[in-house]
C-alpha cells in the first residue's frame, strides 16, 4: 500500500479534539499546515479560532524541505494537519510517522480534477543541481484559482469536523473568501485576455504552473529531461532555447523558491531579459509582494503581464 | 546472487498498489557489516538470516563508515595508511512513489585510498574527503568511482599535519586550520577553500574542533565555544555560522556529533554521562539528555526517525526520544564495559539494520539484536574475533519481475530479483573490476590469428576521430590523449600471426617466430584502484631474437577468444609486469582502419 492511501485512511478518521465554545487562547484548534500557501488558506478560513503552524515558510521549497523535531512536535499536538498531498510534500510520511499523531491528515488536493504529468514528474533547481522530483500527477493545483476554492472548501470540512462548535464561523469565514476568490478569477481572466495571443509564451525553470496554464490560457516552457545528477547539461539548454526561439517565447521568468542561475543562463541564451520572479511553490515574506495566496496569484499575474507586454 | 535474493526471504510478500504489478514484491534486504578490533577482516552479515555472506579480508583493523546511499561501505585502516571501498550490493532507486531495491553479492570494489594516517572520512553530496592527519592533506573521491574501483583523488593541502577534517562542499572545500602554535593541538577553525585553493572570506573560528556530521543540507562541526553550522549560501557557496552553547548548558563541550535521518536534528556528545539534542533552526537549540551511566556509543535511527540509541557503560542500551528528549526505554545487554582505560579499548557499538538496533559485544564475541519497537533483546549473532566497529546498510524496495531482464541476466531463472544490475558484470570486469575467483587460466588458442598493431593508425593521423571522441568524454585533451597513446601504442613490431602454440613476430616485415606455453597469470592492481590480469606464456624453443616471455592483456579474464590485445615482452618476467606505460596494441589483421576506429569509438 503506498503511503498515501494510508494517509487516505487517516482522513476520516475525526479527531477527539473537542473544544468548548470559548475560545481560549489555550484551547484554539491546533492547525499544522505545511507550507505557506496552505497556512495562508487555513488562516483566511479559521481566522482567530485556530493556532497555526506552518513547516514550510515564505520562499521554502518544500520539496527538498528537511523536517525538524519541532515540527515532530507540532504535528503531535496538532488537532488537523492539512498537506497537499500529490507527492507534494516528500518529508511528509516520514514526519507523521516519526510524531506519532493522531491528528486527521488532510489532502487538500481531494476532489480537484488532477493534471497528470506526462514525464512522471518535474524538476526542481536548488543551488544549482537539477534534482527531479517524481510525481505522476502534478501537485502545484493551487496555481489555479479554481482550484484554491476548492481547498477551501476541504478545510472547511476539516476544521468542521474537528472543531464542531467553530464550524459556523469557519463556514462563514470560507463563504466570505469563496467570493473573493471567485472574484480573483475573473480578474486574471480578464488580465490574461487583454494579453495578446502570440505573447502568451513564456519560460520558467521548474514547471509548476501547469494548473495556470490550463486554467488561464498562459503556455509555460521549461527544461526537459536535464539529468537528474548534475546541473542541467548544455544540451538540455540547448533543446529549450531552440523552443523558446521557435515557439516565440515572450518572457523568462526566475521564482522565488530557488536562485536564478538557470534560468538567467536561459534568457540569455535566448536573447531575452528575465522578466521578474514569479511565486509557484511558496509566498513571499510578510513584507513581499506576495504575502498572502490573493496576492501571489496578483503578483504573478501582474509579473507575467508587464514582461510579456514590454517592448 | 540468486543465494542472497532468496536469502534475504522475510520478504514480505504484499500486492504491490500497482497497476502493472505483474510480480512485483517488496524486497527488504539489510546487511551488517563489522570490522574487528585487531584482526585486518570486515564481515558481511545478512541481518535477516543472521548468516555471514562474506569476510573481506583488509590491511589493518578498520572504523567504518557507511555512504549516504547505503551503496558503499568504507574501512578506514588508520595504522595500515589505507581505505577500502565496499560495494554492499545493496542498492535503492528512487521512483517518488517507490524505490526499487536490487540486491547483489557484496565485493571489494578494488578502489583504496593511500595516505599517511587517515582519521575524519566525511561525505558531502557522494564526495568523499579523507583527511590524513601525518600528512595534513585529504584526498577527495567520489563514491561513484570508488564503487566503480577507481577512485581517482583531488587533494587538499591544510598547511600542516594535525588532527584535522576536510569536507568537500561543492566547488569549494572546507578545512580545519591547524593550530598556529602546536599543530598537535586540535584545529582552532574552518576555512573555506576555492578550487584554486585560495581562500575564500574569513577563518570560521572554532577552537578545539573535533567532531562533524551532516544531517540532511546541514552540517556541523563541534567546538569548545559551540557548533559550527554550514547551509548551502547564494551560488552554493557554503555558508557558516557559530551557534553557542547554551547559557543553560553546564560546563563542557561536544567532541563527536551525529546526524538525524529524517529529521534535521545533531545529537552530540556532552560530559561523559550527557548527550545533547540540537536544532539549530530552534531558538532553544539545545536539549541536554542525561545518562545514567558514562556512555560508551549512539546512534541514530534512520528508520525511526524518532529514536536514537546511547549504550552506556553499565552495558545497557537506552533508547532516546529525539522528540520528547527523554530517555524512554532501557535495556540490560552486555557485562559492564567502563569508560576506564584507553578510550580506543573494545567497546561495543550501536547500528540500526530495520527493525533490529544491532549492538556489538567484542569481548564476548557476538552482536546482540534488540527488536525496536518492542525494545526486548531477539536474537545473537556469533561473530569470530572481536567484533567491534558496525555499520547497516538496507531497507524495502520493489523488485519488478517484468520485462527488465536482459539478455545480460547470467541465468538466475526464477531469480526473484530481475531489476539486477548484474548485466554491468561484463563491463565491470572490462573496467577492471572483479574478484580474484572469476579469474581463469586461457590457452593461447584464444589469442589465434593475425593481428595488426595499431600504432601505424595513431601515426597517420587515422585515430584522430577516437582522440577527439575520448576528450568530449574524458578529462584530457584530444592531443593529451594522443601523446598518451603515442607511448602506450609504440612498438617495432607492426604485425603478429598466432598459430598453434607458434608466435611469429614481424619487425619491419621480418619475422622471427618462437613457440610458447602456458606461465600462468597475474592479477595487477593499478594506480587508479582497478585492476587487470596479465596471462603469460613462456617460450619454449625458436629463434633466438624472440622474446622470453609474452604478457597478454585484454580486457578478459577466462577463457574467451580475443576481439583485440595489449601484449607485452621480453626477457624478464616481473619487470614486464611493471610495465604499464607502453602496451603494444593488436586488433585482426582482416579488420579496415575505419572498422578499428568503429571499434574503439564504442569503448
Amino acid at each position: 500500500m503506498n503511503r498515501f492511501s494510508r494517509l487516505t485512511f487517516a482522513c476520516s478518521v475525526i479527531s477527539f479534539g473537542v473544544l468548548s465554545g470559548a475560545v481560549a487562547q489555550e484551547n484554539r484548534l491546533q492547525v499544522v499546515a505545511t507550507f505557506s500557501i496552505i497556512g495562508d488558506l487555513a488562516r483566511q478560513v479559521g481566522g482567530e479560532r485556530i493556532e497555526l503552524k506552518t513547516l514550510v515558510g515564505p520562499n521554502g521549497d518544500a520539496h527538498v524541505y528537511e523536517p525538524k523535531p519541532a515540527d515532530a512536535i507540532a504535528l503531535a499536538r496538532a488537532d488537523v494537519v492539512l498537506v497537499n498531498g500529490l507527492l507534494f510534500e516528500g518529508f511528509l510520511s516520514r514526519l507523521v510517522e516519526a510524531s506519532g499523531t493522531a491528528a486527521p491528515i488532510v489532502e487538500l488536493t481531494q476532489g480537484i480534477d488532477i493534471l497528470e504529468d506526462p514525464a512522471g514528474g518535474h524538476y526542481h533547481f536548488v543551488n544549482g543541481e537539477a534534482v527531479f522530483h517524481a510525481a505522476p500527477n502534478d501537485p502545484h493545483a493551487w496555481q489555479s484559482v479554481v482550484n484554491a476554492k476548492l481547498y477551501v472548501e476541504n478545510i472547511a470540512e476539516a476544521f468542521c469536523a474537528a472543531d464542531a462548535g467553530g464550524c459556523a464561523d469557519y463556514q462563514a469565514n470560507a463563504a466570505v473568501y469563496f467570493d473573493e476568490l471567485t472574484a480573483l478569477d475573473e480578474e486574471v481572466r480578464q488580465a490574461i485576455a487583454a494579453i495578446p495571443e502570440d505573447k502568451r509564451v513564456v519560460v520558467v525553470a521548474h514547471h509548476a504552473f501547469r494548473y495556470f496554464e490550463d486554467a488561464y490560457g498562459i503556455t509555460f516552457l521549461s527544461p526537459q529531461g536535464v539529468s537528474t545528477e548534475s546541473e542541467a547539461s548544455a544540451a538540455d539548454v540547448a533543446g529549450l532555447v531552440r523552443e523558446v526561439r521557435e515557439r516565440r517565447a515572450s518572457a523568462v521568468f526566475a521564482e522565488n523558491i530557488s536562485d536564478a542561475r538557470l534560468v538567467e543562463q536561459i534568457a540569455a541564451e535566448a536573447g531575452l531579459t528575465l522578466g521578474g520572479t514569479l511565486f509557484s511553490d511558496a509566498l513571499s515574506g510578510p513584507e513581499g509582494p506576495a504575502s498572502t495566496y490573493v496576492d501571489l496569484i496578483r503578483a504573478n499575474v501582474a509579473t507575467i503581464t508587464s514582461a510579456v507586454t514590454a517592448d | 546472487m540468486k543465494r542472497l535474493a532468496l536469502g534475504t526471504s522475510a520478504l514480505a510478500l504484499m500486492a504491490c498498489f500497482s497497476g502493472l504489478a505483474m510480480a512485483d514484491e517488496h524486497v527488504t534486504a539489510w546487511r551488517l557489516f563489522v570490522s574487528d578490533h585487531a584482526e585486518p577482516v570486515v564481515h558481511v552479515i545478512d541481518a535477516v538470516e543472521g548468516e555471514t555472506l562474506a569476510t573481506f579480508d583488509i590491511k589493518g583493523p578498520a572504523s567504518l563508515y557507511r555512504s549516504d546511499s547505503g551503496e558503499a561501505v568504507y574501512a578506514v585502516q588508520g595504522d595500515a595508511d589505507v581505505v577500502t571501498a565496499i560495494k554492499t550490493g545493496i542498492a535503492f532507486h528512487d521512483h517518488g512513489d517507490h524505490a526499487d531495491i536490487d540486491v547483489e553479492d557484496p565485493a571489494l570494489t578494488g578502489a583504496e585510498i593511500m595516505g599517511d594516517y587517515p582519521v575524519h572520512f566525511v561525505e558531502h553530496d557522494g564526495h568523499w574527503a579523507t583527511f590524513f592527519d601525518k600528512e595534513g592533506v585529504a584526498r577527495i573521491f567520489s563514491e561513484r568511482d570508488a564503487l566503480a574501483g577507481h577512485a581517482e583523488t583531488r587533494e587538499v593541502d591544510s598547511g600542516a599535519p594535525h588532527h584535522g577534517v576536510v569536507v568537500s562542499y561543492g566547488n569549494y572545500d572546507l578545512v580545519s586550520e591547524p593550530h598556529p602554535e602546536d599543530p598537535s593541538n586540535l584545529p582552532i577553525g574552518i576555512k573555506t577553500l576555492g578550487r584554486d585553493g585560495n581562500q575564500v572570506g574569513d577563518l570560521a573560528e572554532c577552537p578545539d574542533l573535533h567532531g562533524e556530521a551532516a544531517s540532511g543540507n546541514v552540517l556541523a562541526f563541534a567546538c569548545a565555544t559551540g557548533l559550527l553550522v554550514v547551509t548551502s549560501g547564494s551560488g552554493g557557496a557554503p555558508s557558516i555560522e557559530h551557534l553557542a552553547y547554551a547559557d543553560t548548558l553546564p560546563e563542557g563541550k561536544s567532541t563527536t556529533l551525529i546526524g538525524g535521518r529524517g529529521l534535521q536534528y545533531f545529537l552530540g556528545n556532552y560530559g561523559a554521562d550527557a548527550v545533547v539534542l540540537i536544532d539549530p533552526s530552534e531558538e532553544n537549540a539545545f536539549r541536554r539528555v542525561e545518562l545514567p551511566t558514562r556512555r560508551v556509543h549512539f546512534a541514530v535511527d534512520p528508520v525511526r526517525a524518532r529514536f536514537a540509541y546511547v549504550f552506556t557503560e553499565d552495558g545497557r542500551l537506552h533508547q532516546l526520544d529525539v522528540i520528547g528528549g527523554e530517555i524512554t526505554k532501557s535495556l540490560a545487554l552486555t557485562e559492564p564495559y567502563s569508560m576506564d582505560g584507553h578510550w580506543s579499548d573494545p567497546r561495543p557499538r550501536i547500528a540500526v539494520a530495520g527493525e533490529h538496533v544491532v549492538v556489538t559485544d567484542p569481548l564476548a564475541g557476538k552482536l546482540h539484536l534488540v527488536d525496536a519497537v518492542t525494545f526486548e533483546e531477539d536474537g545473537e549473532i556469533d561473530v569470530e574475533g572481536t567484533p567491534f566497529n558496525i555499520v547497516a546498510v538496507g531497507g524495502t524496495g520493489t523488485a519488478h519481475g517484468h520485462a527488465e531482464r536482459e539478455e545480460h541476466d547470467h541465468g538466475h531463472e526464477g531469480d526473484a530479483h530481475d531489476h539486477a544490475h548484474s548485466h554491468d558484470h561484463d563491463d565491470q570486469i572490462y573496467q577492471g573490476y572483479f574478484e580474484d575467483d572469476q579469474v581463469k587460466e586461457r590457452g593461447l588458442s584464444d589469442w589465434a590469428g593475425d593481428w595488426q598493431s595499431v600504432y601505424p593508425y595513431l601515426q597517420d593521423g587515422t585515430l584522430d576521430p577516437v582522440m577527439a571522441h575520448k576528450a568530449e568524454h574524458g578529462d584530457k585533451s584530444a592531443d593529451e590523449y594522443r601523446a598518451y597513446y603515442e607511448i602506450g601504442y609504440r612498438t617495432d613490431a607492426g604485425r603478429i600471426a598466432i598459430d598453434g602454440d607458434t608466435v611469429t613476430f614481424y619487425e619491419q616485415g621480418e619475422p622471427i617466430e618462437a613457440r610458447y606455453a602456458s606461465d600462468g597469470y597475474e592479477i595487477l592492481t593499478y594506480e587508479k584502484g582497478n585492476r587487470g590480469v596479465r596471462f603469460i606464456f613462456e617460450k619454449t624453443g625458436g629463434d633466438e631474437a624472440a622474446p622470453r616471455y609474452i604478457q597478454f592483456s585484454d580486457h578478459k579474464i577466462a577463457p574467451e577468444a580475443a576481439d583485440h590485445y595489449h601484449l607485452y615482452w621480453g626477457d624478464d618476467r616481473a619487470a614486464l609486469l611493471e610495465e604499464l606505460t607502453n602496451w603494444p596494441t593488436y586488433y585482426p589483421s582482416s579488420l579496415s582502419a575505419e572498422e578499428i576506429v568503429a571499434e574503439m569509438m564504442a569503448h
